[in-house]
């Protein structure tokens, strides 16, 4: 099935202003009614917790309320209509997205894709041995860049049942693993990307289901440094970052937020195709992650000895 | 000056608002040790620590309650606690609670807390004075 990623994370809250200032802060664009959008239409959607458009509530309590998948086309929409409605019962919505759950209780929409296309460059770097990306005389550190959020990257979830979490997306939905932590969950990625994945659980008992965390791609690792620096001066809590991983290779910096679940900035995926092996790790310190810093104030080494 | 049974200033009771929580770095560590819920009965402190996983509490500076002031909410994954006795009501951190501390209120109106178990997490303590929320 031609799943293409997440389109929208649809989130009924407690503090709707809090959180729209929470989004814009961390550089969505406020499109109106509650949509957050970054630079490809990709998005996230905030609701009152009450709002009666919205699927119910887990009994948890998780404030995410809908993941909603962008499809390449209308056939591929049919074939999940299809496919889900052997045993579940599939609505179609006024827009003419598709709304069902997955086994573990989450509920799904699907529908053709919002992606715009967006051209922008890539990180640049100059190399030894390699031919500069940039030339001569073009800058690259610019303390007044703004970097904005370019796409929804990925979605994990915290579920009871791994196993039959990731048999769901495999056996129903056509998501491949890419990689697995062992005992906690599968990376995976459907078949409309190549990105490591757009989503991962991380099995857990019963009372935590829910959203355990979710990014967009930066542009590249000074884009996240920068726009994460950025959050951090503007009062947002740090949980975890900014870092690398070693799954997916991409760079990471997570913060609290008031939807219940960290929010990332991620940037410089792996890409994967049909060839891939699937690895398999314990998850340690050491396995998630090559390297982990922590943010300090600006400092510089200058003059002489203390009081001299 | 920092022997494990001594106190720490935070603020003047004044400055902690009823039905807010306010957070305390007081050993300039860049997070928060411990947080303050001032109630119309009296202060309740914790340390900034959620049971699940360790993690900080809040979302932004002093963001430890929910939009009626009625729990305490940690903002990693959205456990849940009562204010009066910590423990979790919802989420992640269910059977757990948050670990209280000793504060006291001087003559002259000063709030401190107990460097007892706050001292347990820092490594660089610093200064023991009052340090001003940025």
């Amino acid at each position: 099935m031609n799943i293409i990623g997440p389109d929208a994370l649809v989130f009924g809250v407690d503090d709707v202003d809090a959180c729209a200032r929470y989004f814009t802060d961390y550089g969505l664009a406020d499109v109106g009614d509650g949509r957050f959008e970054a630079l490809d239409g990709t998005s996230v959607v905030i609701k009152p917790a009450d709002d009666a458009s919205l699927p119910p509530a887990l009994e948890t309590g998780s404030m995410l309320r809908k993941t909603v998948y962008g499809v390449a086309d209308q056939a591929t929409l049919d074939a999940i209509a299809a496919e889900l409605g052997k045993d579940r019962d599939v609505q179609q919505l006024e827009d003419g997205s598709l709304q069902s759950v997955d086994d573990l209780g989450f509920a799904l929409g699907f529908q053709v894709t919002v992606r715009r296309e967006i051209s922008l460059p890539a990180e640049t770097v100059n190399s030894p041995g390699a031919e500069p990306q940039r030339p001569a005389n073009v800058i690259a550190a610019d303390p007044e860049a703004d970097p904005k959020p370019r796409t929804l990257s990925h979605v994990v979830y915290f579920v009871p049942d791994a196993k039959k979490f990731e048999a769901f997306y495999a056996e129903r939905l056509g998501f491949i693993t890419t990689d697995r932590f062992t005992n906690v969950g599968p990376f995976m990625r459907p078949a409309g990307t190549n990105e490591h994945h757009t989503l991962f659980c991380i099995q857990t008992p019963p009372f935590m289901q829910g959203c355990e965390h979710f990014t967009f791609h930066m542009g590249g690792p000074t884009e996240l440094m920068q726009a994460g620096r950025r959050f951090a001066d503007k009062g947002y809590e740090t949980f975890w970052g900014p870092g690398r991983h070693i799954f997916g290779s991409n760079w990471f910096w997570y913060f609290n937020s008031p939807v219940g679940a960290h929010v990332e900035y991620d940037a410089d995926m792996d890409l994967h195709d049909d060839d891939w092996v699937a690895r398999e790790a314990g998850l340690t310190e050491d396995t998630s992650q090559i390297f982990l810093f922590t943010l300090r104030d600006n400092w510089i080494p200058t003059g002489g000895p203390p009081g001299k | 000056m920092t022997g494990v049974s001594d106190t720490v200033e935070l603020c003047h009771l004044e400055e902690l608002e009823v039905g807010k929580a306010r957070g305390f770095d007081p050993f300039g560590e860049g997070r928060d040790a411990l947080f303050i819920v001032r109630g119309t009965d009296g202060l309740k402190a914790y340390r900034n620590v959620c049971p699940h996983q360790g993690a900080s509490l809040p979302w932004q500076r002093n963001a430890y309650l929910n939009s009626q002031g009625t729990r305490i909410v940690c903002s990693a994954h959205g456990a849940q606690f009562d204010i009066d006795t910590g423990r979790c009501l919802q989420g992640p951190a269910l059977g757990h609670s948050l670990e209280p501390v000793e504060i006291s209120i001087s003559d002259a109106g000063i709030v401190q807390a107990a460097t007892l178990r706050l001292t347990s997490l820092i490594t660089d303590a610093r200064s023991t004075s009052c340090r001003e929320d940025k």
